[in-house]
């Protein structure tokens, strides 16, 4: 048997079964030739080693609160549920007297979006970036720009803006975690009064948004012509929108 | 966070989620959102397209959750849901879910024959960010055939199936694939020991 028979019955043996034993001219061949003893032996370890992908990677918490805004746009979500059954992770909320604690929260949620949209599309383009200031509007983006969360969970950017991101340590954003805003800070109230698994998720997700806001935020400051960037920004503020506007709705 | 594992089982949430519960539909989301995302971004290495495709796959799943009779496992059921989802988007964007190499690829596309040549093995264990990355640069039909089969466990058949491609061929690809993969991992490591 040659090099080139080996070859030609590889992809029939090498099937990722770990150890698996080659026939015995095969085995025979590859033992006294070095070069297909490490292609063998490479080829299985690429097998063995992509299996431990599998599941490898977290989707950012707004995946979840796309999905579930379209459940329930779709009418797929009937019900909250027998409480007695329900799942530690998001329990029935068992206060009754406080609906009137929310009712901030659809201006707000509009607030968002609105000034996301401000933000991206009335920002001027700085003649010098990096001495110039934001344009601040007068509505929200100044303090939900601020609203900076203690970077135990962020949401990953998509891979081009993770790519453009890539700059020096300085250059990311800082080390020092702004306070949250005053509309994060009613949010905040307003969740904590849910069961602690719920309260956890929200607080997670939101922030996790406001990491993308700002790191996004950071990125068009410094690229202002990238009109990807604002639009992933402007996705951003969307999703915080949408964040509210669940929050009010399981609220309520 | 809660694992909401430990809460309530995957049947129970199965069975509430057919009864439109919320809480029941985030749960069976929790449990198998790393596998289904991984599965998207192995399959298109791109994250937003990644996190769309998720969406959509168990969104495909919560709609049709109740004709799920529990012949097969979950979560096998969901696996397919989502890759029959990203065959779908790359046949949409006219990408190769197989490849055509057997009738139209030349020599050139093909991987590098090394016979009698003792270049770097690949001893020990491959960095999971390089292979990751070689993976990335596989052409689209190798990449599909090579994560369904060696990273998500799928047989060759099952494949062929899901692909729309013989069997044999599917051995073929995911055999050229690795083979790239060899290529591509032994110049990162030569590239690597060149700047460090």
């Amino acid at each position: 048997m040659t090099c080139a028979d080996v070859e030609r019955v590889l992809p029939e043996l090498l099937d990722g079964t770990p150890d698996r034993a080659l026939p015995a001219e095969v085995e025979a061949h590859v033992k006294s030739c070095p070069a297909c003893s490490d292609l063998v032996s490479d080829l299985n370890l690429i097998s063995s080693e992509a299996r431990q992908l599998a599941a490898s990677e977290e989707p950012a918490p707004r995946v979840w609160v796309r999905i579930a805004a379209q459940l329930r746009a779709e009418g797929l979500i009937r019900d909250e549920g027998p409480a007695t059954a329900r799942p530690v992770l998001v329990p029935v909320p068992t206060y009754s007297g406080r609906r009137w604690s929310a009712w901030w929260l659809a201006p707000v949620a509009a607030a968002v979006l609105a000034a996301g949209s401000y933000v991206i599309s009335h920002k001027p383009v700085p003649q010098v970036a990096t001495q110039q200031a934001p344009a601040t509007p007068v509505t929200a983006p100044t303090a939900v720009m601020a609203a900076v969360p203690p970077a135990a969970v962020r949401a990953p950017a998509p891979q081009q803006l993770a790519q453009k991101s890539a700059k020096p340590a300085g250059a990311r954003r800082s080390e020092v975690e702004p306070a949250p805003s005053e509309e994060d800070q009613q949010f905040l109230s307003a969740v904590s009064t849910l069961a602690p698994s719920m309260r956890t998720t929200y607080e997670l997700q939101l922030q996790a948004v406001n990491a993308d806001i700002r790191e996004t935020q950071a990125y068009v400051d410094r690229n202002p012509g990238d009109m990807d960037a604002r639009q992933h920004l402007m996705d951003a503020y969307q999703q915080k929108a949408l964040l509210y506007q669940i929050a009010l709705d399981r609220i309520q | 966070m809660t694992d909401p594992k430990q809460s309530i089982s995957e049947r129970e949430a199965i069975e509430q989620a057919k009864q439109g519960h919320e809480a029941a539909f985030e749960v069976l989301y929790h449990l198998h959102k790393r596998r289904v995302y991984s599965l998207c971004l192995r399959m298109v290495s791109n994250p937003a397209q990644a996190e769309d495709l998720a969406q959509e796959a168990f969104l495909q799943l919560f709609r049709k959750i109740g004709t799920f009779r529990g012949e097969s496992a979950f979560s096998t059921w969901l696996h397919r849901m989502t890759v029959n989802v990203v065959l779908m988007q790359l046949r949409k964007k006219g990408l190769p879910v197989v490849s055509l190499e057997e009738t139209l690829e030349g020599e050139d596309e093909a991987p590098r024959k090394e016979f009698g040549t003792k270049d770097l093995k690949l001893t020990g264990s491959i960095d999971r960010l390089q292979l990751q990355r070689a993976i990335d640069r596989l052409p689209p039909g190798y990449r599909t055939v090579f994560v369904l089969h060696d990273v998500e466990g799928f047989e060759h058949n099952e494949i062929a199936q899901m692909v729309g491609c013989s069997v044999g061929n599917s051995k073929s690809q995911l055999h050229k694939a690795r083979l790239k993969l060899r290529e591509y991992l032994k110049f990162m490591r030569a590239e690597k020991a060149k700047t460090g």
